[in-house]
C-alpha cells in the first residue's frame, strides 16, 4: 500500500505513523513545518507562552509562599518567544524523527492533487514532482478567519500566528473574538503587562461552554482588568499614527496599539486539487467524509479541519488514526460522542459531553453535582483555589453526560471524565472510585457524592 | 458587639441608615463565617439594586456567596478600596468594609429588618 498525505498537522502525521506501523510505504507532503498549526501556530507554542505568563504571576504572589523577592520582575518578550520556539523545534524534531524511524518519507513542498491517485508537490525552489499513491489522506487543516471589517497587514491587524512573534509587549491589545484563542491570548498578554479589551459578538465569553463556566471566566477576566465587551460587532477600523481606531457597533470608538482577530478558522480546502480529483466538498469548503474519513472518491480520505468537524488537534489525530486504519483495511468507524477540550485561560477550562443548557433544551432529565475546588485542601496548598467542578447525569441511568470544569489542571482533570463517559460508567461509579489524597482530582470525586448529596467537604445544605 | 446604629438583614447584610442614604455591608457573623475574604465583586454605581436580591458576590477561601441587600434603590458609591484589599471587610465589616451607599426608595423597607437586639437572637437561633 504506497499512501501519500498530503499535511503534516496532528492529523496527517499520526495518520502518517500509524499507517506505517500498519505496514504502508507512506510518504507526507507538508508546506510549512511538520506538526502543521498545532505545533507551530497553535497549540503547543500557546500553552509554552501560558508557561511564561503563569510563570510570571506565580512570581508575582512569591511573597504569599514565603519567598522574598529582591529585585523587580520583568517579563522579556523576546526570550519568552525564543523559550517557545525551543519547544516548538524540539517537538518539531521529535516528528522528523519519529517519521525517520518508521520509514516515512516527507516531501517538503506545496501539495496539489492532479488526479485521484496523484499529487504533484512545489517545492520552494520552485521544481516540481508527482508522488503516486493507492491511497491519499487529505489533512490540509484551516487557517484563521478573517472578517471584512479588519483586514490582516500583520503588523496592526494581527492573527493569532503573529501575536505568537511579537517582540515587544504591546501596551494596549484589542481582541476581537472572545472564544478560545482570543481568551488564552487575553490573559497572556494581559499577564504581560497589556492593556487587553475583548470584543465578542456573541453574548457572552466562551460561548459554546456551560454558562456556569462562562460566567466565571468572565468573573476572573474582570478580576484581572481585561476589559469584555459582549453583543458587539466591529463595524470598521482605521489605522491611525495613534493606534488602530476600532468603531463598534454600538456607536463607541476604541483605541488600540494592536488587534488581534481571533473570529474562527477558515479551512485549507481551495487550490489543493479537490476538482482535479472530482472530491465533493460543503458550503463552507469543508470535504465531505464519511465516518470511516472517506470522501466520495473511493481511496481518498479526509481529516481534521479541513473536513470543518469539531476543529481541536486530537479530533483530527482520531481521525487521522481511523483514516489510517480503514486505508489499511482494518475497518473503522470515528465516533464524536465523547470529545474532551480544554482552553488554557486563566483559569483553565475543560469540557466533555452535554452543557447544562443543552440537557434542558433536549428535554433530558438530568442531575448536578457540583464541587469547588476551595474545599481541597491541594488547591489551598497550591494557593490555586478558583473555579470549581460540575458534572451532569442523566436522572434514570446516573450516567456521566457532560462534565465541566474550571480551575487549576482542569485540562488534565477533565481526561477521568472522558473515560468514565467513554465507558458508560455512573456518577456512582466515580463516587465510589478511590481518589488520591491530597489531589485535585478528588474534586470529581467529591462532585459526584454532590450529586447525590454526599459530598464530604461541603456544609449540609 | 452588634452595633446599635444599623439595620440588619437575614441575610446577613446591614444598613446604616442617613436621611435618603443606606450604608451597606456583611455582619461580623458573616465575615466569620466566610472566613478570609479574597475578593468581592462591587455592583456598579448608578445600577438599582432590590432589597432582598444580590448586591455584589464576596469570594473567601472557603465559599463563594451572594451579598444580599436590605434595601432597594440606586447605587451612589461604592468602597473601591475593597477591590485591593478585600480582607478590610474582616477587619472591620461595620466601618471600613462598607460594600455600598445606595439611594433609599422606600422606607418602609427598614421595617422589615431587625434591630441590634433581634439580629442577635437571629445569629443564636441560626448557629444551634
Amino acid at each position: 500500500m504506497k499512501l501519500a498525505i498530503l499535511g503534516a498537522g496532528p492529523g496527517g502525521y499520526v495518520a502518517a505513523i500509524r499507517a506505517a506501523q500498519l505496514g504502508a510505504e507512506v510518504t507526507v507532503i507538508e508546506d510549512t513545518e511538520v506538526g502543521g498549526t498545532c505545533l507551530n501556530r497553535g497549540c503547543i507554542p500557546t500553552k509554552a507562552m501560558v508557561a511564561s505568563s503563569e510563570a510570571l504571576s506565580k512570581a508575582r504572589e512569591l511573597d504569599k509562599f514565603g519567598i522574598e523577592l529582591r529585585g523587580e520582575l520583568v517579563p522579556n518578550l523576546a526570550r519568552i518567544i525564543e523559550r517557545k520556539n525551543k519547544v516548538v523545534s524540539t517537538q518539531v524534531k521529535g516528528i522528523r524523527g519519529l517519521f525517520k524511524s518508521w520509514g516515512i518519507t516527507l516531501k517538503e513542498g506545496r501539495g496539489r492533487l492532479t488526479s485521484q491517485k496523484q499529487i504533484e508537490v512545489t517545492t520552494k525552489d520552485g521544481s516540481t514532482e508527482t508522488v503516486e499513491a493507492d491511497a491519499i489522506i487529505i489533512a490540509t487543516g484551516s487557517r484563521p478567519a478573517a472578517i471584512p471589517a479588519l483586514p490582516f497587514d500583520g503588523k496592526n491587524i494581527i492573527t493569532s500566528t503573529e501575536a505568537l512573534e511579537l517582540t515587544e509587549i504591546p501596551s494596549s491589545l484589542l481582541i476581537v473574538g472572545a472564544g478560545a484563542i482570543g481568551c488564552e491570548f487575553a490573559c497572556i498578554y494581559r499577564e504581560l503587562g497589556s492593556e487587553v479589551t475583548l470584543v465578542e459578538m456573541l453574548p457572552r465569553a466562551v460561548a459554546t461552554e456551560d454558562i456556569e463556566i462562562s460566567e466565571l471566566l468572565e468573573k476572573e477576566l474582570k478580576k484581572k482588568k481585561i476589559k469584555l465587551l459582549t453583543g458587539i460587532k466591529i463595524d470598521k477600523a482605521e489605522i491611525k499614527s495613534d493606534g488602530v481606531h476600532i468603531f463598534l457597533s454600538d456607536g463607541r470608538e476604541l483605541i488600540a496599539g494592536r488587534v488581534l482577530v481571533s473570529v474562527g478558522r477558515a479551512l485549507n480546502s481551495g487550490d489543493i486539487g479537490l476538482e482535479a480529483a472530482g472530491i465533493n466538498s460543503g458550503s463552507r469548503g469543508e470535504i465531505l467524509v464519511n465516518n470511516k474519513m472517506e470522501t466520495n472518491i473511493p481511496g481518498i480520505y479526509a481529516v481534521g479541519d479541513v473536513t470543518g468537524g469539531i476543529l481541536l488537534a486530537h479530533m483530527a489525530s482520531r481521525e487521522g488514526l481511523v483514516a489510517a486504519k480503514n486505508i489499511m483495511g482494518i475497518s473503522n468507524a470515528i465516533n464524536y460522542n465523547v470529545v474532551p477540550a480544554a482552553i488554557f485561560t486563566s483559569p483553565e477550562i475543560a469540557s466533555v459531553g452535554i452543557r447544562e443548557h443543552q440537557a434542558a433544551e433536549k428535554g433530558i432529565k438530568y442531575k448536578i453535582g457540583r464541587f469547588q475546588f476551595r474545599a481541597l485542601g491541594k488547591a489551598h496548598a497550591m494557593g490555586e483555589i478558583t473555579g470549581f467542578i460540575k458534572l451532569i447525569a442523566e436522572e434514570s441511568s446516573d450516567k456521566l453526560i457532560g462534565a465541566h470544569i474550571i480551575g487549576p489542571h482542569a485540562s488534565d482533570l477533565i481526561s477521568e471524565a472522558a473515560l468514565a463517559m467513554k465507558n458508560g460508567l455512573t456518577i456512582r461509579d466515580i463516587a465510589e472510585t478511590i481518589h488520591t489524597h491530597p489531589t485535585l482530582a478528588e474534586g470529581l470525586m467529591e462532585a459526584a457524592e454532590d450529586l447525590h448529596g454526599e459530598a464530604i467537604h461541603v456544609p449540609k445544605k | 458587639m452588634n452595633p446599635e446604629d444599623v439595620r440588619y438583614h437575614k441575610e446577613h447584610t446591614w444598613v446604616r441608615v442617613s436621611g435618603k442614604k443606606g450604608t451597606v455591608g456583611i455582619t461580623d457573623y458573616a465575615q466569620d463565617a466566610l472566613g478570609d475574604i479574597v475578593y468581592i465583586d462591587l455592583p456598579e454605581v448608578d445600577s438599582d439594586v432590590e432589597a432582598n436580591s444580590e448586591i455584589s458576590e464576596i469570594e473567601s477561601t472557603k465559599a463563594t456567596s451572594s451579598v444580599i441587600s436590605p434595601v432597594s434603590g440606586k447605587v451612589l458609591e461604592v468602597n473601591e478600596d475593597l477591590l485591593e484589599t478585600p480582607e478590610i471587610i474582616n477587619e472591620e465589616p461595620y466601618d471600613k468594609g462598607w460594600i455600598a451607599v445606595i439611594e433609599i426608595e422606600n422606607d418602609s423597607e427598614l421595617d422589615d429588618l431587625m434591630d441590634a437586639a433581634e439580629y442577635g437572637k437571629y445569629v443564636e437561633e441560626e448557629s444551634k
